[in-house]
């Protein structure tokens, strides 16, 4: 993953200098455990500030929509699907960017690693290939970095971006992965136990949209949530109010989520939103045959329409 | 428990289902009073809000009605609106939003009075089999 | 100084007994993380946190809570008047709160408790409560109280401060209430602790990183830091969530809206975010800080800078260190502050 650093800062120094864009989007490091800054680099002396690593999670899409200058961004796999989105939705055009595409092995999430820790405080991280050193006071453990992805990452099957000018590494190899087991599960569940399920779910939220806003597809001027005249849905930790915002925002995403996991990511209470997207992600697929940003020409599945659209919404 | 009735609220296409209402109607069809009607100029303005709204309000079924597939009074509109149909059933019935038995959908024809008036009856027995909605609802915002 | 010493066998007996004169909230697991919540029982208390996730400032400003209300239910007697909302002020323990968190509400009440504007809901909670802290001897390496002006154990805002000496806790009365919370505790004489205590805070202080010093910050002039060019920079990363204004305990902005209903409706209070777009929306139509470096900008300014040029008595930060935890795109704060403080002055002082 590091040789990623070094290819990235290359690349970003060559395109600033030949002032093919005005600035390249990246991260750099965080100054916490398991965390990167996503980043603008306006000069070539900046663009050494840029790394990869298993932290640059955050879906750098995010920060596309409504750009007025010419950017170089990196994309992983999930990361350039949000980016064909965008270009499909109008919210930058192709001329603007040069997508840097990343090969990518997975993300770390640190959740579950502070769960097989105890809550013990970790101070530093460190990956090496395939092994990741974790020390804290007192302790020092090694792990394989492939038992710690992020959810997203251990059934992703699109590792390799769909969309770039540049690709900066071999691509790596595809899995095929049942990706709904956990969402087959609920589906077999009875009515309310579904429901209990879901009140569960959604009730540390404290409604900061943190995962909203992390979403690249989340662009609207003005959210649904913040309309008044009508109010859909309040804005206080209401559990009715608070299972609509999660219902109707994982509705919006329909055709459009890449499961990048920069939602679930960003969730100061780890609420597992990702339960929500995957449900329609596996309907649009068994009912369209559609993947969301796979395909540049093709119109996401609610924009579109097929004369033989099957019709399982109707009774008998 | 025993006196309570089941109310639904109809959303119904103006060019087709709400005629075919209306043609019930005028026909002396009889069918259950449970259906509240809202008109709509076509099966696609329905947006998953409006859906989610009246549950919150405490109906205990919806029902969206439109021109069949290929007859719609705007061309497509039907068809751009059968995959967010298909969506939406599933994923409220998934999230436990809804029980199923709640959520009907159909297409009637301006012609066909005797099918609305039947299927009245079938989306309020449905209903009704389903009980009184008491999960998705908003009296009040639950805040101490 | 600590003042008494209670073995840690009897501390269960004592939460008992608090429990039988306040309603009492401490640290209570809650599967991956911690939130202060009411006990029902001693053994509910989890005094062996770091700290909560959410800031224990939801236990005097609650996400939502309803101010007024009003009925038009035809049997109610009191149909079509509003009334204001009926609410709990019961006396209330808060024990096991750290430091941190205690001055962050004295740090509040600047806002909810001043000469002309009175948050009658506050201030009344304020005084139901009586809070036993929980000095801290393992701060996080996200803690920077010390550089705050607060500290692992400092006093501010507490009523009984808990130094945690092995086999008990050693406790300092710091006020009227903390000396009736404490009235009929069974203890020991502090004496031997005292010097236990200092050696464990000077210990716990210098484990905790110099993060940047806030009296530089009040010694710049506010355009300079209003003007400077950091600001494009720190606000890229930002996706403006609102997220570190929730945690935060010492952001208390909120929003108030009307909720109405067929027979009934609420006026409830909730919190709002200087990171959401809509915060500033005039009803003009006008939004003067629509541009997202403004927000941003808004944010560290007015806790670094305003809070402290107006009520003179440091930043509107306790070094908690909830929000660079929680910031999805880690924006540090410490990083923030440092580049306030090293900001060139354009005139001195």
């Amino acid at each position: 993953m590091h040789s990623y650093t070094e290819r990235i800062r290359e690349a970003a120094k060559r395109v600033l200098l030949e002032k093919r864009v005005d600035g390249v989007i990246g991260f750099r490091k965080g100054t916490v455990p398991f965390m990167n800054e996503p980043f603008l680099a306006l000069s070539p002396q900046q663009a050494d500030l840029l790394v990869w690593d298993g932290n640059c999670a955050m879906n750098l899409a995010n920060y596309l929509p409504k750009r007025t200058d010419r950017v170089a961004v990196t994309a992983k796999g999930c990361d350039s699907r949000s980016i064909v989105i965008h270009l499909l939705e109008n919210q930058i055009r192709r001329e603007q960017l040069y997508v840097l595409g990343i090969p990518c092995q997975g993300m770390t999430d640190k959740r579950k690693l502070a769960d097989r820790l105890n809550g013990k405080g970790i101070l530093g991280v460190e990956e090496r290939g395939d092994e990741l050193r974790v020390y804290g006071r007192g302790f020092e453990y090694s792990f394989e970095r492939g038992e710690f992805l992020q959810e997203n990452c251990a059934v992703c099957e699109h590792k390799n971006p769909v969309l770039y000018d540049e690709l900066l590494g071999e691509p790596v190899a595809e899995q095929q992965v049942d990706r709904y087991e956990e969402i087959r599960k609920i589906e077999s569940m009875p009515p309310d136990r579904k429901r209990l399920f879901f009140e569960d779910l959604v009730r540390p939220c404290i409604r900061c949209y943190a995962c909203r806003n992390a979403c690249p597809a989340c662009f609207c001027p003005t959210c649904f949530v913040d309309e008044k005249k009508p109010q859909w849905v309040g804005k206080t930790i209401d559990p009715t109010d608070t299972r609509t915002f999660h219902f109707l925002r994982a509705f919006h995403m329909a055709g459009r989520c890449t499961d990048c996991g920069s939602c679930e990511r960003a969730c100061p209470v780890g609420i597992r939103v990702r339960l929500f997207t995957r449900k329609l992600e596996k309907e649009i697929k068994e009912l369209y045959g559609y993947e969301a940003g796979v395909i540049l020409d093709e119109r996401p599945p609610l924009e579109a329409f097929r004369p033989e659209d099957p019709e399982p919404f109707l009774d008998g | 428990m025993s006196d309570w009735e089941p109310k639904i609220i109809a959303f119904l296409c103006n060019w087709c289902s709400y005629g075919a209402a209306d043609l019930a109607g005028v026909s002396r069809l009889q069918y259950p009073p449970n259906i509240r009607v809202i008109r709509v100029p076509c099966s696609s303005r329905i947006n998953p809000k409006f859906i989610l709204a009246a549950f919150r309000h405490g109906v205990d079924g919806v029902w969206v009605s439109g021109c069949h597939p290929g007859d719609c009074h705007y061309l497509e509109g039907n068809l751009y609106a059968r995959r967010k149909f298909a969506l939406l059933k599933s994923q409220l019935e998934y999230t436990g939003i809804i029980e199923p038995g709640r959520l009907h959908f159909s297409w009637i024809s301006s012609a066909e009075g005797a099918r609305f008036a039947e299927k009245v009856g079938q989306v309020v027995e449905s209903v009704r089999a389903a009980g009184p909605a008491k999960h998705f609802v908003k009296k009040q915002a639950e805040v101490p | 100084m600590p003042d008494i010493c209670i073995a840690k066998e009897n501390f269960p007996e004592l939460i008992e007994r608090l429990m039988g004169r306040y309603r009492v909230y401490a640290p209570v697991e809650r599967g991956r993380y911690y939130e202060f919540a009411q006990i029902g029982k001693a053994a509910e208390a989890d005094l062996s946190f770091s700290n909560t996730l959410l800031s224990p400032k939801g236990l005097f400003h609650p996400q939502a809570e309803r101010m007024f209300e009003y009925s038009l239910a035809r049997d109610d007697p009191d149909a079509g008047i509003v009334k204001e909302a009926q609410k709990e002020f019961a006396p209330r323990l808060i024990l096991g709160i750290r430091p941190c968190d205690a001055r962050a509400f004295d740090l509040d009440d600047a806002n909810f408790d001043t000469e002309t504007l009175k948050d009658p809901w506050w201030i009344r909670r304020r005084d139901a409560t009586t809070m036993i802290g929980l000095a801290c001897d393992s701060p996080c390496s996200t803690c920077f109280c010390t550089s705050m002006g607060s500290g692992p154990y400092d006093t501010a805002g507490l009523d009984v401060l808990l130094a945690d000496i092995g086999e008990g806790y050693a406790a300092e009365v710091l006020s009227e209430k903390g000396k009736a919370a404490l009235e009929d505790v069974c203890g020991s004489s502090a004496a031997g602790a005292c010097l236990q205590v200092a050696e464990k805070k000077g210990a716990a202080e210098q484990s905790i990183a110099a993060a940047f010093d806030p009296v530089a910050i009040s010694k710049i002039g506010m355009l300079d830091l209003y003007n400077s060019p950091m600001w494009e920079e720190v606000q890229f990363a930002c996706i403006n969530c609102g997220a570190c204004t929730f945690l935060c305990p010492t952001c208390w902005c909120f929003d108030i809206q009307d909720e109405v209903y067929a027979d009934r409706g609420d006026r409830l209070r909730l919190w709002d975010s200087c990171m959401f777009p809509l915060f500033t929306l005039h009803g003009s139509g006008h939004n003067p800080r629509s541009i997202k470096t403004q927000r941003v900008r808004q944010r560290f300014m007015h806790k670094l800078k305003y809070y402290q040029d107006r009520y003179n008595r440091g930043p509107a930060c306790v070094g908690c260190g909830r929000c660079v935890q929680a910031c999805p795109v880690n924006i540090d704060i410490r990083q923030v502050g440092l580049k306030m403080a090293s900001t060139v002055s354009s005139c001195s002082a």
